[in-house]
């Protein structure tokens, strides 16, 4: 009884994979059509979801207190005085002062980021090197000497030649020279600087000495970071404090896949939604109700010719979901979400290698589901129960 | 006796505003073996009456008994149950669905009784061997030729070896050489036991030989003459 | 050969396909593990505070730390005019 149970089932299936090889053209573009959507869906969702994994691994690391001071509503120098004000609060191991900031390339259109500050100060400073593809950082005392990344490089067209050069901002130039290059595996964070000592920041973007764009406040204990940022507030009040969770939490915001994601879902939803209203929504055709009358004279019982709508949608979304989502992985991977850079990398005229690693979910993948095969399953086998109203007599002629 | 009416009666949308009433008290008995014609214009309930012996709907009342088993109080799902063991249908038109080859049309009955494909394909062999149609097992029904077709709907009637054979004005759509050849066909399947209905006001039907009785059917009620 | 059967051959390539790219994740996954060491050595060696996966002005670039009026420097209801904008949020703080 069993055996015949489960070779009814597949005769069913054979019937409505037949049923819909008979209706290839519909079947194979609803098939795409279907695919496509999840494809896009699913690309956008391991691309977000990459790269915020990529930010919170890597933003453990940030500095634990930044403070910038504000003026006006803006952010400006910050004197490097403030330090002195600093020294009084208990639990400060370490200020560092920055000048880094955004170099305009008017020939190439580009932005640089331009980072200046003592190496030797930092933590892990000493091990930069590592990250290198060639060269070593400039050591504390030489002077003029720089770290490009990637893209810094093929701007600048270097070519073999170490030196380059860049405007003040009365257009005097200054020149550097590259004393290594960021390897490319680190690309992500280092794609489009230019490192170089606190000294040469300040002659390049010509700011008073005494000022700094930026202090970098290491603490003693992690886990005091909240008080200290509290204390520093308290002290120097024109001063914007950044701690380190606000920024892992600023990243979550930035790529806010929820909501990004959220308008996605709901957008391709309301396709898949359209597909199936021109796949169903018109009711059933002559052509089917004639089928169904037939196969139910014949012997079929409603719950099989049910059984054979619910094969053939659960056929296509099941295919198009498999096919979609590997489609959109090896997309992401081996493709580094091509179809994406222009919209997460907006007008950027320097753009890093994305090495993406997504993580396969399985609530990810549920999501997935539930925003396309769910809505189409519904909206195809609820229309299909109207087949029970046909009856069988209509077969019979006159 | 293998088909049984008595005081049969079938009125559709009853106690509605569409009310019909399309059969009024049949008696009817066909034994085993023998073929019966059921004449009458259209519109006179012939097809009901087919509807009532072919299990697809219980009469309003009365009692009607199919193959021994009382059509009155079964529920939709074991009348389909019975009616695939029971009846094969030859239809007006045939209704063969033209996308199907003619080997899948033919065997459309047996899936949903889990027959395997080895199975269904061996049975539908025999019977299109025997009605010398094998050569077109791969084609869509669409483009065989009206003959070809004729005998494609009688093998899918009896595919599952159903006892009773339920013709709806087979000859309707036919010329008269078609006509011929399906009595024939009839007749011989009515000498291997089968008990046929045909309903028919076309008189190539129902003045064949073969034909043991004719039942003429008149505004809902058996018409003695 | 029956439709099922085809239709079941056809899955298992794709899930085989599948496979291969779980496997080959697996690899890669193991050759980020020598990247991400970089990574966090450059991040803490340089302070960095932010990805440079949008460099097209300074607030994209720089998210997290950039001056949060930037975005709305011509008009405090301007909308931002950036592509990436329209994907990500402004920051909150």
């Amino acid at each position: 009884m069993a055996q015949r149970n489960l070779e009814k089932q597949l005769n069913i299936l054979d019937y409505a994979l037949s049923s819909l090889w008979r209706r290839r053209l519909k079947s194979l573009s609803l098939l795409l059509v279907f695919a496509a959507v999840i494809f896009l869906l699913a690309s956008f969702q391991m691309v977000t979801q990459a790269l915020t994994d990529k930010a919170r691994q890597v933003l453990v690391y940030t500095p634990e207190i930044t403070l910038q001071k504000m003026s006006v509503g803006r952010q400006e120098a910050i004197p490097l005085a403030y330090r002195e004000q600093l020294a009084g609060i208990f639990g400060i191991r370490r200020v560092v002062p920055r000048i880094w900031g955004y170099y305009f390339d008017e020939v190439r259109l580009a932005n640089y980021t331009v980072m200046g500050m003592e190496l030797g100060e930092m933590p892990e400073g000493a091990r930069l090197d590592t990250t290198l593809s060639g060269g070593a950082m400039p050591g504390t005392d030489e002077r003029g000497r720089v770290v490009i990344g990637q893209s810094i490089k093929k701007a600048l067209a270097l070519e073999g030649r170490t030196t380059f050069s860049l405007f003040r901002p009365d257009l005097s130039l200054t020149s550097f020279e590259v004393s290594g290059e960021f390897s490319p595996d680190t690309d992500i964070m280092t794609n489009d600087l230019i490192v170089m000592g606190l000294a040469e920041a300040r002659d390049l973007f010509a700011i008073p000495a005494g000022l700094v764009t930026d202090l970098c406040v290491y603490v003693a204990n992690p886990t005091e970071i909240e008080t200290i940022a509290k204390k520093i507030s308290a002290t120097l009040p024109s001063v914007r404090v950044l701690t380190r969770p606000q920024i892992q939490k600023t990243y979550q915001v930035v790529f806010g896949w929820r909501s990004g994601f959220g308008s996605i879902c709901l957008l391709t939803a309301l396709a898949a939604f359209v597909i199936l209203a021109w796949d169903k929504a018109s009711g059933l055709s002559p052509e089917e109700r004639r089928e169904i009358a037939i196969l139910k004279v014949l012997g079929w019982e409603t719950s099989d010719i049910l059984a054979v709508r619910f094969w053939e949608s659960v056929l296509v979304s099941g295919l198009a979901c498999l096919a979609g989502m590997t489609a959109a992985y090896i997309h992401v991977v081996y493709f580094a979400a091509a179809l994406f850079r222009p919209v997460l990398m907006g007008w950027s005229v320097l753009r890093p290698e994305l090495h993406l690693a997504p993580r396969i979910e399985v609530g990810n993948i549920l999501l997935i589901l539930a925003f396309t095969v769910l809505p189409y399953l519904a909206a195809t086998v609820i229309p299909a129960w109207r087949s029970a109203t046909v009856p069988a007599d209509s077969a019979l002629g006159g | 006796m293998l088909i049984e009416l008595s005081g049969v009666s079938k009125i559709y949308n009853q106690g509605k505003a569409n009310e019909v009433k399309a059969l009024a008290d049949i008696d009817l008995e066909v034994e085993q073996g023998s073929m019966v014609c059921l004449k009458g214009p259209s519109g006179s309930g012939k097809s009901t009456l087919l509807a009532i012996i072919g299990c697809i709907f219980p009469p309003t009342s009365g009692r009607a008994a199919i193959a021994g088993r009382q059509l009155a109080r079964l529920p939709d799902r074991f009348l389909t149950l019975h009616r695939r063991e029971t009846i094969g249908f030859i239809f007006q038109r045939f209704n063969i669905l033209p996308e199907l080859t003619v080997l899948d049309n033919i065997t459309l009955p047996l899936l949903p009784l889990g027959v395997p494909p080895r199975e269904r394909r061996q049975r539908a062999e025999e019977l299109m061997e025997r009605f010398a149609i094998s050569h077109r097992a791969q084609f869509p029904a669409g483009q065989i030729s009206g003959g070809e077709l004729q005998r494609v709907a009688i093998a899918r009637a009896l595919i599952n070896s159903q006892p009773i054979i339920l013709a709806d004005e087979p000859t309707a759509h036919l010329d008269t050489v078609l006509s011929q050849e399906f009595m024939e066909i009839m007749q011989q399947l009515k000498t291997t036991g089968k008990t046929i209905v045909i309903a028919s006001h076309d008189p190539l039907a129902f003045e064949h030989p073969a034909i043991d009785r004719i039942v003429i059917i008149k505004d809902g009620s058996i018409h003695v003459p | 050969m029956r439709p099922a059967l085809v239709f079941g051959l056809i899955l298992c390539l794709l899930l085989a396909l599948d496979g291969v790219l779980f496997v080959d994740g697996l690899i890669r996954r193991k050759a980020e593990d020598a990247t991400s060491a970089k990574l966090e050595v450059v991040t803490s060696g340089l302070g960095l505070t932010d990805l440079a996966v949008a460099t097209e002005a300074r607030y994209t670039r720089h998210p997290a730390v950039s001056d949060a009026m930037a975005p709305f420097m011509d008009h405090p209801g301007a909308i931002e005019h950036f592509p990436t904008g329209t994907f990500w949020l402004l920051p909150q703080r």
